[in-house]
């Protein structure tokens, strides 16, 4: 989008870069944010690269397919456990970082120094205006956490069953990889553009959007990822050895059973005195142990799924925010 | 100037704006000839920013129509046509002064750097400074740059004196005087120092409380009240023949001398001692009478054309 610069160029020299018009106010005023961005994006694909030419090097000297190997899996931990816990934790930060310090700021900074006055009263309209404001950081920030994101899910992918003892679910791989980044960085940087609209201070934007942030991400654990799938279960008798799980299998939850289905929570008769547990799972009927999971294959579906959800309401928001632009001045 | 349909500036009919805590500026109908200096004065809280946020669409009118040399106020063409000075000045601290012009020419289709770039140097700005780092007056010129910049037909400025020096302000005023001389601008600048408006401004809107009180140009205005002196009789003071001939806008009675600011409805007889008042005397006589009745003169009403009416 460049305005309708129609005049000839004037006496200054025109700035350098691409950009023009509207884009360039907006590049110009979050220029600190948005270049450490692209930088920490860079160096984060650099260190994940390096990270896959160590992993590939010890999936090849042993010459096995990662499968369900204890002596393997301890090796891969004690090698690489640290580093791929690092790398999501950094990856499940980013939507955070960027709905605080660049979400939040976006308007209520304009609104706070007063500065929404100078630039709505320039020679273009408000939606342009908004138009810009909203796009341009948001591309950036999401295609810099989908970049991030791609770039990790190439390195987790081959060891997906030995990276966090291969508990994908609830271990981070599943906040790290595929889409989910970017959506996360979506949904929380549209949160903070709409909180700092309707509040107006900076500050108390910033420290609402990270409570919103941490309540999401609190809702979207317990509530929203065991349900973007249909568990699967797997029922094996009460004394025995326990059903055994796909490797890369995600345990979602564990129950015990009656013969013919009806499930108890894990903890149900279970007491220091074994004989009255006897006697207690006697009375209830309980024979069998269930095991809830999640196939890896499950996953990427999972994730897309998850993704929709948090995109949708990332649209939500952003419509939101200008219908009440549009309806009257900020 | 451009080859305008419209004659007026601005032309409100019926403009009010109502907040939570009550009308801002309510009913307000005049209209302004293209081409004046005017000056729009009222104590603070009078109305004045609200009124300016209106023609500059920072404010959505309750109630209604402004138009912008026959332009609706919300019709998105008017914005390249005006240029805002806000009162506080907002610029962002973090670019340098020739960031900020930069980003009057990427948003403005008719900006003139050169114009812009005097106005910074006359006041030994350094282009190469950040905003943050210049003084409150440097800051209101780089202010004033980007407005003259953007080649305005209308220049709407919320008290822009307030933060400058005297020097500074003699030198910006002149410029001003001369940009508006020069290219036909119309210029609505609002204040309550009455004194420093008095020798730039042809037009006058007077607002108070949220209300118009007085519209018109300041050869009509001004001329139209008489000071009158004279002896005090009647029970509140006021004597007969003031009340019945003229309109009397503030008296006051001092002993037995009876003083009052008065617009004349026909001849004064003999017993009256009458002087020409100045601008800031009728001014102040307005706005320590709510009560009195308003004043705009024929040219600035928006239905109507003709002289002086009360």
């Amino acid at each position: 989008m460049t305005t309708t610069t129609a005049p000839a160029p004037t006496t200054a020299a025109p700035g350098r870069g691409p950009l023009r018009g509207l884009p360039w106010v907006v590049w110009r005023r979050h220029r600190t944010f948005l270049r450490a961005a692209l930088l920490l994006t860079l160096v984060g694909c650099a260190l994940f690269v390096y990270q896959r030419i160590g992993v590939m090097d010890f999936l090849h000297g042993k010459g096995v397919p990662p499968g369900g190997d204890e002596k393997l899996m301890t090796e891969f931990q004690s090698r690489f456990g640290a580093d791929f816990a690092r790398d999501m934790e950094y990856l499940q930060y980013v939507p955070l970082v960027v709905g605080v310090f660049l979400g939040a700021p976006l308007i209520a900074s304009e609104q706070e120094h007063g500065t929404l006055k100078l630039v709505t009263t320039q020679s273009v309209s408000r939606s342009r205006w908004l138009a810009a404001t909203l796009g341009l950081p948001l591309a950036v920030a999401v295609g810099c956490s989908a970049l991030l994101s791609a770039v990790f899910t190439w390195v987790w992918t081959p060891v997906h069953g030995l990276a966090v003892s291969g508990d994908w679910l609830t271990g981070g791989a599943f906040e790290a990889t595929g889409p989910v980044p970017a959506a996360r960085t979506l949904f929380l940087a549209s949160c903070g553009i709409a909180l700092g609209m309707l509040i107006k201070r900076v500050v108390t934007a910033m420290a609402a959007t990270a409570f919103v942030g941490v309540a999401t991400s609190v809702v979207w654990g317990e509530r929203l990822r065991g349900h973007l799938a249909a568990v699967r279960s797997v029922t094996s008798p009460y004394d025995g050895d326990g059903p055994n799980l796909p490797f890369d299998a995600a345990r979602f939850d564990d129950w015990v059973a009656t013969a013919d289905g009806k499930l108890y929570g894990f903890g149900t008769c279970v007491s220091p005195d074994s004989a009255a547990d006897r006697v207690c799972r006697a009375k209830l009927g309980i024979v069998n142990r269930v095991i809830q999971y999640f196939d890896y294959d499950q996953m990427a579906g999972m994730q897309w799924r998850g993704a929709a959800v948090l995109v949708t309401l990332a649209v939500l928001v952003l419509a939101f925010v200008v219908w009440r632009t549009r309806r009257r001045p900020l | 100037m451009s080859d305008d349909p419209s004659p007026w500036a601005i032309e409100a009919v019926g403009l009010g704006k109502k907040y939570r805590r009550g009308w801002a500026l309510r009913d307000c109908s005049f209209r302004l000839p293209a081409g004046r200096i005017c000056a729009l004065v009222g104590p603070n809280g009078a109305g004045k920013s609200t009124f300016l946020g209106t023609a500059t669409r920072l404010v959505t009118p309750t109630t209604g129509t402004l138009r912008l040399f026959g332009v609706p106020v919300t019709d998105p063409a008017v914005m390249a046509r005006t240029a805002f000075l806000a009162q506080d000045k907002p610029l962002y601290p973090r670019f340098t002064v020739a960031e900020m012009l930069r980003l009057g020419r990427e948003l403005n289709p008719r900006w003139d750097q050169a114009l812009a770039e005097r106005v910074v140097r006359s006041g030994n700005v350094p282009l190469t400074a950040r905003i943050g780092s210049l003084s409150g007056g440097q800051r209101t010129r780089v202010a004033f740059a980007l407005a003259f910049g953007k080649r305005p037909d209308l220049l709407l400025l919320d008290e822009p004196m307030a933060d400058l020096d005297p020097l500074a302000r003699h030198e910006l005023s002149g410029l001003m005087m001369a940009e508006a001389a020069e290219h036909g601008t119309t210029v609505v600048m609002s204040s309550h120092l009455v004194s420093e408006m008095e020798e730039m401004c042809d037009y006058l809107l007077l607002l108070a409380e949220g209300r118009l009180r007085m519209a018109g140009p300041t050869d009509a205005l001004v001329p139209a009240h008489l000071l009158v002196t004279g002896v005090a009789s009647g029970d509140d003071g006021v004597p007969e023949e003031l009340r019945q001939r003229h309109t009397v806008v503030e008296s006051r009675v001092t002993g037995r001398q009876f003083s009052a600011l008065i617009r004349p409805g026909g001849p004064l007889s003999d017993s009256w001692e009458a002087l020409v008042p100045g601008m800031e005397e009728v001014l102040l006589a307005y706005l320590r009478s709510p009560g009195a009745p308003d004043l705009i003169a024929g040219e600035a009403r928006p239905d109507a054309s003709g002289e002086v009416a009360a």
